[in-house]
């Protein structure tokens, strides 16, 4: 075996209150596809940005080419030939796909002028060569997330990338791209002798297309074998450490009345751009609705139109039988709904307010809270904010912490205190556990159940596949905005779920039970 | 539900910053050729009209530059405060001058109408029409900024010069005086309707209880009330707070509303109480000594009626030095900005500093880690 | 009517537009670094009034101009060390440097030229002006010549460097990497270049633009320096950059604008008192920026978002 490419030698990196790395010893070799795995916070993602650069280690060394890099910077990778695309894309969305794919190592003519012509003719060049077809002259921010992802690609081999890391590839891309994604790596590997490293929790992507893959659980580097020894559940349970799939909830009996009901709703996204497209969908008391979808297919729109964060082009919504039509959401919440959004830090929380106040938020004007609507009651509000700090087991200091310093988990703990403590007829989910540590996931599952079985109705949107399929009752899949399936949770299996989920299958009306 | 921000790190840097203002003025004033130590005897002398301690606490209030001091103090402080309102909920009130020229000028012009009135309904119509004329001129640029987005602090400068030359076309045309000897300015208020001075030959009148409980309400409403924690989470998170359910924009244009009725109020004060009609310059940039003020203390309402005191000492008592040892009196605009940048410096310089220390310490505990495994 | 739209209008217009286009060049500059540069009055101000300063002491109008400039420079970059390297609130650094500059130039010319109000030289050193342009017989050109002819020599130089700037911007690399340091610093960073880099240099080219319109404030139309000659038009600058999305030339139509409304109220004077013309070219100004804002929200409210 020739020398390896890529050496960590008892790599440490310790940010303040987290240990990300842990003493991790781990060789690439030159011209293999390796994968490392592990959960949200494991440490891939720190390793790999020491690698590239973005982190200098507290402890140990990285060798590459046999050479110890002294000087940790993006800069000083890039020259060593190393690339990395981002799991959220680096790129200036309002440069064009040239601009962004040559940006810092511009071409120039007379010295201080960018040289168009042979911009535009390089990248032609390099696209032509590794079979990665653009327009160069597209702006970036009009073009598909697959096609960026694209020139992400293109800009690392313009800086001369021999060394491809790849964050999260797939976790935006349809079932097509992910297969084209693959097949230019494995391209890569095999014609031009490049080595390639893919961070990812998706192990059924590992097997197909890796050589190695290297487990990362809690900071530590637990195991590295080759591909065609492992299987995904032998993967699974060394990334999680314990049984992988939570023992899984027990249905409850009948549904209700619908709470929710979406009459073809139409939607548009950002861009202007059809979102969702004459939808319609009810949600019952007592049971959990799953929406299961890739990434921008419109359940982020779907859900927004729902709780009035967005404006709706046509069809209508009714919560508890009453119109949304033109109403804040404020004015829907009072109409009994609850809702957990998809972005805390943007919408479910103030990172400068306490937990107190954040906590309090929609429940400050009420007559326990205070003297005649005006003068907070200081006392009541604490001993409050202190019953729900407790019962939703948030880790901090105190009431008076700010928000923005607590953990992503203990963050979203208090977003779902807030929310369920308004004990509304429906609740409005999106990504529950998105970014939260592994003990705070079952805590916050747990509650969930609970709300259910109280007879809440609830709508559910998760990008974890496996999260919907634990909670959920039925199971809507969308694809491009519309529903192309609504299933009984146990009357269908996660596979056949993924047909539907990229639009390979559609239902007319829903059956399955 | 506030305090917080308010600790003693930062009342120590507050007043580091505020000595190493004094020391940059004291350093400039010499390089231009003053005494510093004189030039700052003068301007305590001439912020309380006394020459020793002893005089100050036995003969203050008898001074007419301690009066001035005080009322000064209490311009800042609704200023301030205006000021504090509009930032708290995320909108920058820049327009307050203006505000304050139209207070002044419309509620001169009702006590010009009103001259016959009794008191006691002259005067708070005229402080009635200060506040709509301030309210309604911050309100514009409140809606603007809400409902079509456009950049506050742009369109009130914008105003503040409009205004300006509003009035001074008032002052010079329409609303003239007839008392020939003046060119612009509105007819000398009745001698009912100004108000009592509290110290003989000094500013200082009865506004001074009116801004006192104004500067109560506005503590109040933004410490204690469901209305302040609106405030507080709007300004915060606008997002967060919209879409849990507040009125974001009523609360937004609410408050800078009721931000220019404050300055309007104080242009109000400063016809009745100290001028006795409306004249061309009466606020000289009141309004942006009185934002620097909150801006120092990061908008905290119980902060800025302290400042106010420190800052209105150093501008009466600047105009004092300029008359008693011939310093420019501007001095004391260029001690109160450079604190502000004494400040920035610090919380930015220990914000770095924190950040290299938890770096070493990170680095110190991963190699301990690692020498306990190799030992271990 | 006929007296209005003279070729003295549009000499005006020139006249009062100049300083704000060269300020707003450096506005576009920060702008485009991703800085909210609200401390452009005062880095006119001091640009003025060095410039007057070391015009009377040297008795040249061009070092005048280029102490103007260097000053402008180190203000920017002063401004940079806390926009930048400290992390400080843009709107507080922006007044708190606009009040000092306020402070400072009327504290220095009371205390060096014993002055109050303005300083014109001394009557055996005058203040030297900048050159105005002199066209000879091409003044007989009909409408171009008499509106260039006695003008600024800033006039002309300030159209060659709106079209330079156009090209640094929207043609160079350091064009590039400035905006993409105001769009996406991050990106710029795995990039390998510094984007705190790219907003020091923004900042201080955005000071030197400023300095210069000072220079040309103070030295090419009036010769002299009054307290707070700057008169708001920092923010009228920074109007103007949001009005042409900053786009140099643009920007420079929208100071063009500034000026022509500027001159139109000093001709109306004739006509409406001077206090009310005065008003004019602010809230035009005012008008500018609601229309300009207005317009692109009503481009994005076709799509689904709702603000908040």
């Amino acid at each position: 075996m020739q020398d390896p490419i890529v050496q960590f030698r008892h790599i440490s990196m310790q940010f303040p209150g987290v240990l990300a790395n842990d003493d991790v010893c781990l060789e690439i070799q030159k011209g293999e596809i390796f994968s490392l795995v592990g959960e949200n916070g494991a440490g891939k993602s720190t390793l790999m940005n020491v690698l590239y650069g973005i982190h200098t280690p507290t402890g140990g060394s990285l060798f590459m080419k046999g050479h110890e890099v002294r000087h940790f910077s993006p800069k000083n990778a890039i020259d060593l030939g190393v690339g990395m695309v981002h799991q959220h894309f680096m790129l200036v969305p309002s440069f064009t796909v040239a601009q962004n794919i040559v940006l810092s190592k511009e071409p120039r003519k007379a010295g201080i002028f960018c040289d168009k012509k042979k911009i535009r003719k390089q990248v032609e060049d390099l696209s032509r060569e590794f079979g990665l077809q653009v327009d160069p002259d597209a702006v970036v921010s009009e073009i598909s997330v697959g096609l960026q992802q694209r020139v992400e690609i293109l800009k690392t081999l313009y800086r001369g990338a021999e060394i491809l890391i790849l964050d999260e590839p797939t976790a935006v891309l349809t079932p097509q791209e992910t297969n084209e994604l693959f097949d230019i790596l494995r391209k890569m590997v095999r014609q031009k002798g490049m080595t390639v490293i893919l961070i990812t929790h998706k192990l059924g992507e590992v097997i197909a297309v890796s050589d190695r893959v290297g487990v990362m659980r809690q900071g530590k580097l637990i195991s590295v074998e080759e591909t065609k020894n492992v299987t995904e559940h032998s993967l699974a349970a060394k990334m999680v450490g314990r049984t992988v799939l939570h023992d899984p909830f027990e249905k409850k009996g009948e549904p209700g009345k619908a709470c929710i009901r979406v009459e073809n709703l139409s939607v548009l996204d950002n861009r202007g751009l059809p979102a969702v497209k004459n939808l319609s969908l009810e949600v019952r008391a007592g049971e959990v609705v799953g929406i299961a979808a890739v990434e921008g297919n419109g359940q982020s729109e779907l859900l927004e139109a729902i709780t009035g964060m967005r404006g709706i082009q046509n069809g209508n919504v009714y919560v508890m039988d009453s119109s949304i039509l033109g109403r804040t959401p404020g004015q829907i919440r009072a109409m009994g709904l609850a809702h957990v959004p998809e972005d805390r830090l943007a919408t479910g929380i103030s990172k400068e307010g306490t937990i107190s106040e954040n906590l309090i938020m929609g429940k400050h004007r009420r007559k326990e809270y205070t003297f005649f609507g005006i003068q907070v009651k200081k006392k009541s509000v604490r001993s409050y904010t202190k019953k729900l700090f407790d019962r939703f087991d948030i880790r901090a200091a105190n009431l008076d912490t700010p928000v923005g310093s607590l953990s992503g988990g203990n963050m979203q703990k208090v977003v779902i205190a807030r929310e369920f403590s308004f004990d509304t007829p429906v609740l409005v989910i999106s990504q529950p556990t998105r970014g939260v540590d592994i003990g705070a996931i079952e805590f916050i599952h747990q509650r969930i159940m609970d709300k259910r079985d109280q007879g809440c109705a609830i709508l559910l949107c998760s990008a974890d596949l496996d999260e919907v399929f634990r909670l959920s009752d039925r199971i809507v899949t969308l694809y491009e905005g519309e529903i192309t399936g609504i299933f009984q949770a146990d009357s269908i299996t996660k596979e056949e779920i993924g047909y539907y989920m990229t639009g390979a299958r559609r239902e007319e009306e829903k059956t399955h039970g | 539900m506030d305090k917080k921000k308010m600790d003693w790190g930062y009342f120590g840097s507050l007043a580091l910053s505020i000595l190493l203002a004094l020391g940059v003025g004291g350093v400039i004033m010499a390089a231009a050729g003053y005494h510093p130590i004189k030039a700052y005897g003068a301007l305590l002398q001439g912020a309380t009209g006394c020459e020793s301690i002893g005089e100050f606490l036995t003969a203050a209030f008898t001074k007419r530059q301690f009066g001035n001091t005080l009322e000064y103090t209490m311009v800042l402080c609704m200023t301030g405060l205006a000021c504090a309102l509009g930032a708290r909920v995320g909108i920058f009130n820049v327009g307050g001058e203006g505000q304050l020229y139209l207070g002044a000028i419309v509620s001169a012009y009702i006590g010009v109408l009103l001259a016959g009135c009794a008191w006691w309904i002259a005067i708070p119509v005229a402080a009635l029409g200060a506040m709509v004329a301030g309210g309604l001129y911050a309100w514009v640029p409140g809606v603007l900024k809400v409902k079509c987005k456009v950049n506050e602090v742009i369109t009130t400068i914008m105003l503040n010069s409009i205004a300006i030359y509003f009035c001074t076309f008032l002052s010079t045309g329409p609303w003239k005086t007839s008392q020939g000897n003046r060119v612009s300015g509105t007819e000398t208020l009745v001698p009912d309707l100004q108000f009592t001075r509290l110290i003989n030959g000094s500013s200082l009148t009865t506004a001074v209880f009116a801004a006192a409980v104004i500067a109560f309400l506005v503590w109040y409403v933004m410490s204690k009330t469901a209305t302040g924690y609106e405030m507080k989470l709007t300004g915060q998170n606008r997002r967060f707070a919209f879409f849990s359910g507040l009125k974001v924009d009523t609360i937004t244009i609410g408050a800078m509303t009721i931000s220019g009725a404050m300055c309007g109020l104080v242009g109000m004060f400063e016809v009745y109480g100290v001028k006795g009609s409306y004249q061309d310059g009466i606020s000289k940039e009141f309004y942006f000594d009185g934002l620097l003020v909150a801006m120092i203390m990061r908008y905290n309402p119980v902060g800025i009626i302290f400042m106010s005191l420190l800052f209105a000492a150093l501008r009466i008592g600047a105009s004092g030095m300029e008359l008693n040892a011939g310093v420019p009196g501007e001095v004391y605009r260029i001690i109160q900005s450079v604190i502000i940048f004494f400040m920035a410096a610090e919380s930015g310089i220990s914000a770095s500093v924190k950040a290299k220390r938890a770096e070493k310490r990170a680095r110190r505990e991963a190699n301990a880690r690692l020498e306990g495994k190799a030992n271990g | 009517m006929g007296n209005i739209f003279t070729t003295g209008l549009f000499q005006h217009m020139f006249r009062s537009a100049t300083p704000v286009g060269l300020a707003a060049m450096g506005g576009l500059m920060t702008e485009h670094a991703g800085i909210m540069n609200i401390g452009m009055d005062g880095m006119i101000l001091m640009g003025a009034f060095t410039s007057v300063a070391v015009s009377w002491l040297f008795g040249s109008a061009w070092l005048g101009l280029l102490a103007a400039l260097l000053v402008g420079v180190l203000v920017g970059m002063f401004f940079a060390l806390f926009v930048v390297k400290f992390k400080s609130d843009e709107f507080i650094i922006g007044t708190a440097l606009n009040i000092l500059a306020g402070g400072l130039t009327v504290f220095l010319l009371r205390s060096i030229f014993e002055v109050k109000g303005s300083f014109r030289g001394t009557p055996e050193q005058p203040v030297v002006g900048l050159p105005k342009v002199e066209l000879g017989v091409l003044a007989k050109i009909p409408i171009v010549g008499p509106i260039l002819d006695g003008s600024s020599v800033f006039l002309i130089l300030t159209w060659g460097l709106v079209a330079i700037m156009w090209f640094f911007v929207y043609r160079t690399p350091y064009g590039f990497w400035i905006r993409a340091a105001g769009e996406r610093p991050a990106t710029l960073r795995t990039a390998g270049i510094s984007p705190e880099k790219m907003k020091w240099i923004s900042s201080a080219l955005s000071g030197a633009f400023c300095g210069v319109a000072g220079a040309q404030l103070a030295l090419g139309d009036v010769t002299m320096f009054s307290e707070g000659m700057s008169n708001s038009r920092g923010y009228v600058a920074f109007a103007c950059v949001i009005f042409g999305a900053a786009n140099p030339g643009k920007a420079y139509l929208a100071a063009l604008m500034f000026g022509f409304f500027d001159a139109l109220g000093y001709r109306l004077q004739e006509y409406a008192n001077s206090n009310l013309t005065a008003m004019i070219p602010y809230a035009i100004t005012v008008i500018m920026m609601v229309y300009v804002v207005v317009r692109s929200q009503r481009r994005r409210a076709k799509m689904g978002r709702i603000a908040g």
